[in-house]
């Protein structure tokens, strides 16, 4: 909601590159452009309903609550996910359906991958035993864990802009779905095998930190650091197959000071002709470091990180 | 006056990336920068300290600033994913007692104190900041003319924006600014502020190949005759893997991939083994022909 640079601030025009397409019946999508007449404030799902009732009956969106709830309709403007109902218009804007998931028509994307996934992550409170008495006392230190991700409205936008998911096949479930399962992980009243859940069915690992997901939540949920690696650091925990390189990193680091790339490689995937194709490549060109042919190793850092290891162990 | 900063090389610095260290003390040197290594410094942990947990985190990284305020400097790393690292455990042990408190109590026994008197910063930023555009286009002795640089910035320079903040905003081209200002023309592409996929290419490569790949086409098909970064992480993805990317791609690329400072140490006169080019996978000689400096 930061004001852009390209707001209309004066009246005038907006103008609109529509997406429109019909996968039942047109060949390949077409963009339609349309003038709108701008008024103050006016809302990307103003300019949406003047195209809509004056221009172009038949396109397809979708909103609901029209107050920032409901999550049903964020779409692409120039590139970026954004809430039509929360963000204001830009004078010149692309405006096109969100990224990775099905379209059905025009800006109307299929929520049923999300729904679907949603329903293999066990997504209620599972307990082992119920409470017995009510009400049962929660705190709100209790709560704090998944205190932000519970501000989820489940638009899709951080799933449109996350790049594993433009991978196909990538076997990835994506942020809204890590904040779901993240929130039960770090609910005290769950008992199901959550970190099992983010390894093998949302293969939390497969992230690759490039907080594109939290830039764009209307939300302002801070999905890497308190939805994402509290998951890792269950699946780490558990010794699970998913933290693999995480453990062969720190045990490189415990025992040499540094991360040391080949040793590390070694240890995460063990040998394999397509990793000697790499070394090979990579020592032709004095990049694989004599440190890791002689072993050299800094004493002082090594125990340093072994202390901070075990106050982490102590912390637990 | 002379400026002093302590410098953290970071692993790959020293390791796969060894001519990124060469070439940031040659740089430094020209600008009559004193950079003073941390002696045994350790890791940042890039994503995987702070997937085992908080408390390793904040504890390494809480060192290495400790270390830097012992010299009585600020920080400077070369490394986007060490930068966050440093950058956020700054912020965080500044304002959060209890965390400095206990990372403070780990780090007794060898007498260290974080204290938050220090900033972290990157060497770009000492560069374009610090040092500013008039010092460096004084020294500008070999401008890039017509050289097409596609600049690169990786994902952990300029977000999470919870630790950047407004101030480095995404808009902020730095890169393209110090680029131009070395005589270079900068390509537009799409992909120069996404993620080059480095932090799963050691569990799921074939993502971060056709990530990056992407990113590659891109800048080859808007005419990039390079590539430069300010992350020895991306850089180790664009170079070491291009030629995976190649296998993926069913094409030859052929783009360099240069460093920060290696570009501004070309531009300022640096031979080509000053900056020690030739520890490239994908060969420089193209550019450099292009910028009439003979070969490494
Ligand atoms: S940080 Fe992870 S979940 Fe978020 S967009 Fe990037 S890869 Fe996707
Ligand atoms: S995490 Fe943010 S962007 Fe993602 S679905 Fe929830 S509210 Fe939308
Ligand atoms: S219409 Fe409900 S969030 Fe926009």
């Amino acid at each position: 909601m930061s004001p852009s640079s390209r707001q209309t601030t004066e009246p005038g025009t907006v103008r609109v590159r529509l997406y429109r397409f019909d996968p039942e019946t047109d060949r390949e999508p077409r963009y339609d452009t349309y003038d709108v007449p701008h008024r103050p404030r006016m809302r990307i799902i103003d300019v949406l309903d003047h195209i809509h009732d004056i221009e172009a009956v038949d396109f397809a969106y979708r909103w609901f609550c029209g107050t920032k709830k409901c999550g049903t309709c964020a779409v692409n403007v120039n590139g970026s996910p954004k809430l039509a109902c929360w963000e204001e218009a830009e004078c010149e804007m692309t405006i096109e359906p969100l990224k990775n998931l099905p379209l059905l028509r025009d800006l109307v994307t299929s929520r049923d991958p999300f729904e679907e996934a949603l329903a293999t992550l066990a997504p209620m409170i599972a307990r082992k035993e119920s409470y017995e008495g009510f009400p049962e006392p929660l705190s709100a230190k209790d709560m704090a864990g998944g205190d932000h991700l519970r501000d989820c409205i489940q638009c899709l936008a951080c799933q449109s802009a996350c790049p594993v998911l433009q991978q196909p096949g990538s076997g990835f479930a994506g942020p809204a779905l890590l904040v779901q399962l993240s929130d039960l992980a770090q609910d005290p009243r769950d008992h199901a095998d959550r970190a099992r859940l983010a390894d093998e069915v949302a293969q939390v690992f497969k992230c690759v930190s490039c907080y594109e997901c939290e830039r764009v939540c209307p939300t302002g949920i801070p999905i890497v650091s308190e939805a994402i690696e509290p998951l890792k650091r269950l699946v780490y925990g558990k010794g699970a197959v998913g933290a693999r390189r995480t453990r062969a990193f720190v045990e490189v680091v415990k025992a040499r000071g540094y991360a040391d790339a080949a040793r590390i490689a070694l240890k995460t995937n063990g040998v394999s002709l397509k990793a000697l194709r790499v070394a090979l490549r990579l020592g032709r060109r004095g990049k694989l470091g004599l440190g890791s042919v002689l072993g050299d190793r800094s004493a002082p850092a090594a125990e340093a990180i072994r202390k901070a290891y075990q106050s982490h162990e102590d912390a637990e | 006056m002379k400026r002093k900063y302590a410098y953290f090389p970071g692993c790959s610095a020293k390791g796969t990336c060894r001519e990124l260290d060469i070439s940031t003390h040659a740089v430094a040197s020209l600008f009559d920068i004193a950079l003073e290594e941390l002696e045994n410094p350790g890791c940042t942990g890039a994503r995987e300290f702070r997937a085992v947990s908080e408390q390793l985190h904040l504890t390494a990284n809480g060192r290495i600033l400790a270390l830097a305020e012992r010299i009585g400097c600020d920080l400077v790393a070369v490394c986007d994913t060490c930068l966050l690292n440093l950058t956020e455990t700054n912020r965080r042990l500044k304002t959060d007692a209890a965390a400095r408190e206990a990372v403070n109590r780990a780090l007794a026994g060898e007498r260290l104190t974080f204290r938050g008197e220090r900033e972290v910063k990157h060497f770009l930023w000492v560069l374009t900041e610090d040092l500013g555009e008039r010092a460096l286009e004084e020294r500008l002795v070999r401008p890039l003319r017509g050289l097409r640089v596609a600049p690169f910035y990786g994902c952990h320079l300029q977000r999470p924006a919870t630790v950047y903040g407004g101030e480095r905003s995404e808009e902020t081209p730095a890169l393209d600014r110090l680029c131009r200002l070395l005589g270079a023309e900068t390509v537009p592409y799409e992909g120069a502020d996404k993620c080059c996929g480095f932090h799963v290419l050691g569990t799921a490569e074939e993502i971060a190949v056709r990530m990056s790949g992407r990113h590659l086409t891109k800048a080859k098909d808007n005419g990039a005759q390079c590539i430069v970064t300010p992350c020895p992480l991306c850089h180790t993805v664009f170079d070491a893997y291009q030629p995976s990317i190649e296998q993926e791609f069913h094409g030859a690329f052929g783009v360099p991939v240069l460093h920060v400072s290696q570009l501004v140490g070309l531009a300022c006169g640096l031979s080509a083994a000053e900056v020690a080019l030739s520890r490239h996978v994908v060969g420089c000689d193209g550019i450099l022909a292009h910028i009439g400096v003979g070969g490494p």
